[in-house]
C-alpha cells in the first residue's frame, strides 16, 4: 500500500539521520572540549560565559572579535542571567568557564567553590559608573547629591514626592526603579551606596535593563539607575542626573568614571570570574582569558566603560602566564 | 383576540429589524477583531523589518555590530531542532494513539491515561522548561544542546499530536477494519494497511500544525539556557543551539543598547512566519489532498 510504505519510509528516514548524528559526536558534554590542542597553535573547543548583563555588551564584543581574528575553530559563548544567577551556574561541576560580575564575589559563594575543589581567579575587566537616568520631560532633577539619590530609594525614609527633596520641584509621586536582584548592580547599589539599609519596597525591580530603558523614557516622575553603557546608548531616550560630590555636579562620562575622575564615589570595578581549573585542562579557556586582559582597554570605552590600569592587566597577565 | 393597531405592527417590525442588523455588526466586528490587529502586526514587522531582509543577513553569522549580523545559525538551530522534535513525536505520539485506540481495553486505566493527556496539553510551556532542564540537561548531563531542547519541545507538543491521531484514528468507520478482520488480517496487518494510511491525513495535519507550534516557542528554552551570543553553526543534534524565536527575544532585549536590532528582531519574526506560513499550507495541501469520504 502507498501510504503505509511512504509513512514508513519517513519515519525510518529520519530515525537514521538522527542516528548517525548521534553517532558521530559520540559523548556529547565532553568532547568538544578536549579536542582543543596545544596552546598557541589553532585551538578547538568551546568557553562558556554566563553573568552580569552589564558587562554583557562588553565580552560578547571581545568575544566576537577572538573568534573572527583568533580562533575561528573556538566557539566562545556568552550569556546574561545576571551575575548572581550566573555564580549560580559558574559554582557547580562542570559549570560555566567564566562568570561576570559587576560587582564582587560574595563569602558565600567563595565558600562555595571551595567546597567544590574549584579554583577562582578574580579578572577586573573595566570601570563602570553607576548612573542614575531620568525623563526627557525632567527639567528640575538634573543636578542632585547623593544624599538625595539615597533618600529617594531608602524604605527609611520620608521622600516620597519630588517636593520632599526640593520644595520648589512638582508636588508629584517619585517612581524609583532599578535591576533587581540577579544583578550585581542592584547589589552594588544596596551594598555600596545604600549602605545595606533597607530599599523602599515602592521600588520598581526588574530584570530586564531593556525595560528599565522603556519605563523611565515614558515616566516624566521615573528615575533609575543601571551602569553607565547602557545610558550611553540611551542618550536620546532619558538624561543623565549630574551628581554633586561636593565639588559641583558632575555628569558621568568616560573621562569622569575613570580610575580617580570626579565621578569616582559612583564608580566600580567590574569584573570576569575564571575557572582555573578549567583554564589548566583546556587551553581555549586560558587563550581566551589571555585575550580578553591583553585586549580589554582597547573595547571597553566602545562599549561605555573606562579602562582599567595597565599596572593591573599586567599583573593579571602574568598570573595566567603562570598556569 | 386583540389585532396589534398598524402603528404598533410597525413598531415591532422595525425593533425586530434593528436586532438582526445589531447582531450581524456585533458578529462581524468580532470577526474582524482578529484579522485588525493581525493587519497590525504585519504592517508593523514588514515596515521594519523588510529592510534588514537580505541574503547577507539570512546567510551571515550572529554579530555583536548589528549591520553584520545573520540569522543563518538560528535557520539551522530550528532545523536541527525539528530533525529531533519530529520523529520523536510522530513515533510516540501515534503509537500512544494506536495504544489506546485499538489495544488498549476501555477501563479505569484508559481514561486515567486520557485525562492525564487533556491536562498536559493545558500545562505552560514554561513548565516543560523546568522538566527538560532538570531531566535532559542536568539528570541525564546532555548540556543545552539540541538533544536536550528537542526532547523538552516533543513532551510539549506530545499531547497535541496524541489527541490529533486519536481523532483521525477514532473517524476511521467501524466497517473498514471490520473487513479486514473478516479476511482473516491479524491486528497488527489491519492497523498498518487499513487503519494508519486512513488516519494519515489527520495524524500529518494534527503534527504539521503542532511542529509549527514547536518551531515559534520560546519560554522552554529560555529554561534550557540557550546563550546570547553562539556565532558558530551547530551542525548536529549534539551542538549547542540557537533558534529563530529566541534571537527574536534577545535582539527585541538588545534594541535598549543599540536601536537597529529593534529591525533585525523583525526581520526574523518575518523569515518565523514565512517558515510557519509553509508547514501550515503543507498541513492544509496533505489534508486536501489524501482526504478520503468514507
Amino acid at each position: 500500500m502507498k501510504f503505509n510504505k511512504y509513512l514508513l519510509f519517513m519515519i525510518i528516514a529520519t530515525f537514521a539521520v538522527v542516528l548517525a548524528a548521534c553517532g558521530k559526536d559520540g559523548d556529547p558534554g565532553e568532547s568538544d572540549k578536549n579536542k582543543a590542542s596545544a596552546q598557541g597553535a589553532e585551538l578547538e573547543g568551546s568557553v562558556a560565559i554566563d553573568g552580569s548583563g552589564t558587562v554583557y555588551p562588553l565580552m560578547a564584543r571581545l568575544a566576537e572579535e577572538y573568534m573572527v581574528n583568533e580562533q575561528e575553530n573556538v566557539s566562545v559563548e556568552v550569556s546574561r542571567a545576571g551575575t548572581s544567577a550566573g555564580f549560580k551556574k559558574f559554582l557547580v561541576e562542570n559549570g560555566t568557564d567564566f562568570n561576570n560580575a559587576s560587582r564582587q564575589i560574595k563569602d558565600e559563594e567563595a565558600a562555595e567553590a571551595d567546597k567544590l575543589g574549584i579554583e577562582v581567579k578574580e579578572l577586573k575587566v573595566a570601570l563602570d559608573g553607576l548612573t542614575f537616568v531620568i525623563n526627557k520631560e525632567n527639567d528640575w532633577a538634573t543636578e542632585m547629591t547623593p544624599e538625595q539619590l539615597v533618600s529617594i530609594f531608602l524604605a527609611d525614609s520620608p521622600v516620597e514626592k519630588w517636593s520632599d527633596i526640593n520644595p520648589d520641584w512638582p508636588d508629584e509621586k517619585i517612581n524609583a526603579m532599578g535591576p533587581n536582584e540577579n544583578h550585581g548592580t542592584y547589589e552594588f547599589f544596596y551594598e555600596s551606596i545604600l549602605d545595606k539599609q533597607d530599599m523602599d519596597s515602592s521600588v520598581n525591580l526588574q530584570q530586564e535593563y531593556s525595560t528599565l530603558v522603556n519605563l523611565v523614557s515614558k515616566d516624566k516622575n521615573g528615575i533609575a539607575f543601571f551602569g553607565y553603557g547602557y545610558y550611553v546608548n540611551n542618550q536620546d531616550k532619558m538624561n543623565a542626573v549630574a551628581v554633586d560630590f561636593g565639588n559641583g555636579p558632575v555628569e558621568p562620562a568616560l573621562d569622569t568614571i575613570a580610575e580617580d575622575g570626579a565621578y569616582a564615589d559612583f564608580t566600580r570595578p567590574v569584573f570576569t570570574y575564571l575557572n582555573v581549573n578549567q583554564a589548566k585542562e583546556n587551553p581555549q579557556v586560558k587563550d581566551f582569558a589571555m585575550y580578553v586582559m591583553n585586549n580589554i582597554n582597547k573595547f571597553a570605552g566602545e562599549t561605555g566603560f573606562a579602562p582599567i590600569p595597565e599596572s593591573e592587566v599586567k599583573e593579571n597577565v602574568s598570573f595566567l602566564d603562570g598556569l | 383576540m386583540n389585532q396589534l393597531s398598524e402603528k404598533q405592527h410597525m413598531r415591532r417590525t422595525k425593533r425586530r429589524l434593528f436586532l438582526s442588523r445589531f447582531s450581524k455588526s456585533i458578529f462581524m466586528l468580532s470577526a474582524f477583531f482578529g484579522l485588525f490587529f493581525l493587519a497590525v502586526l504585519l504592517v508593523k514587522v514588514v515596515t521594519e523589518g523588510i529592510g534588514s531582509v537580505n541574503f547577507d543577513f539570512l546567510t551571515g553569522k550572529l554579530s555583536t555590530q548589528p549591520e553584520r549580523a545573520g540569522i543563518m545559525g538560528a535557520i539551522l538551530g530550528t532545523f536541527w531542532l525539528m530533525l529531533v522534535v519530529a520523529p520523536v513525536t510522530m513515533f510516540v505520539g501515534v503509537g500512544t494513539a494506536i495504544y489506546l485506540e485499538m489495544y488498549a481495553k476501555k477501563g479505569r486505566l484508559v481514561s486515567f491515561i486520557q485525562t492525564n493527556i487533556s491536562n498536559l496539553a493545558g500545562v505552560p510551556s514554561i513548565v516543560y522548561g523546568i522538566l527538560g532542564l532538570t531531566v535532559f540537561v542536568r539528570v541525564l548531563d546532555l548540556g543545552n544542546i539540541v538533544l536536550a531542547g528537542g526532547l523538552t519541545m516533543s513532551l510539549l507538543i506530545l499531547p497535541i499530536v496524541i489527541v490529533a491521531s486519536q481523532e483521525a484514528i477514532r473517524s476511521i468507520p467501524f466497517f473498514l477494519s471490520e473487513a479486514a478482520y473478516g479476511l482473516g488480517a491479524t491486528k497488527w496487518q489491519t492497523i498498518q494497511r487499513i487503519i494508519l494510511p486512513a488516519a494519515l491525513p489527520g495524524i500529518l495535519t494534527g503534527a504539521i500544525l503542532s511542529l509549527s507550534r514547536a518551531i515559534g516557542e520560546t519560554a522552554p528554552l529560555v529554561v534550557i539556557g540557550i546563550p546570547a551570543l553562539l556565532i558558530p553553526f551547530p551542525g548536529s543534534i549534539m551542538d549547542r543551539f540557537t533558534v529563530l524565536p529566541m534571537q527574536i527575544y534577545y535582539w527585541t532585549l538588545d534594541a535598549s543598547l543599540v536601536a537597529e536590532y529593534a529591525n533585525l528582531a523583525a526581520a526574523t519574526i518575518i523569515v518565523l512566519l514565512v517558515a510557519l506560513f509553509i508547514l501550515n499550507s503543507t498541513a492544509i495541501i496533505i489534508r486536501n489532498k489524501f482526504q478520503r469520504v468514507f
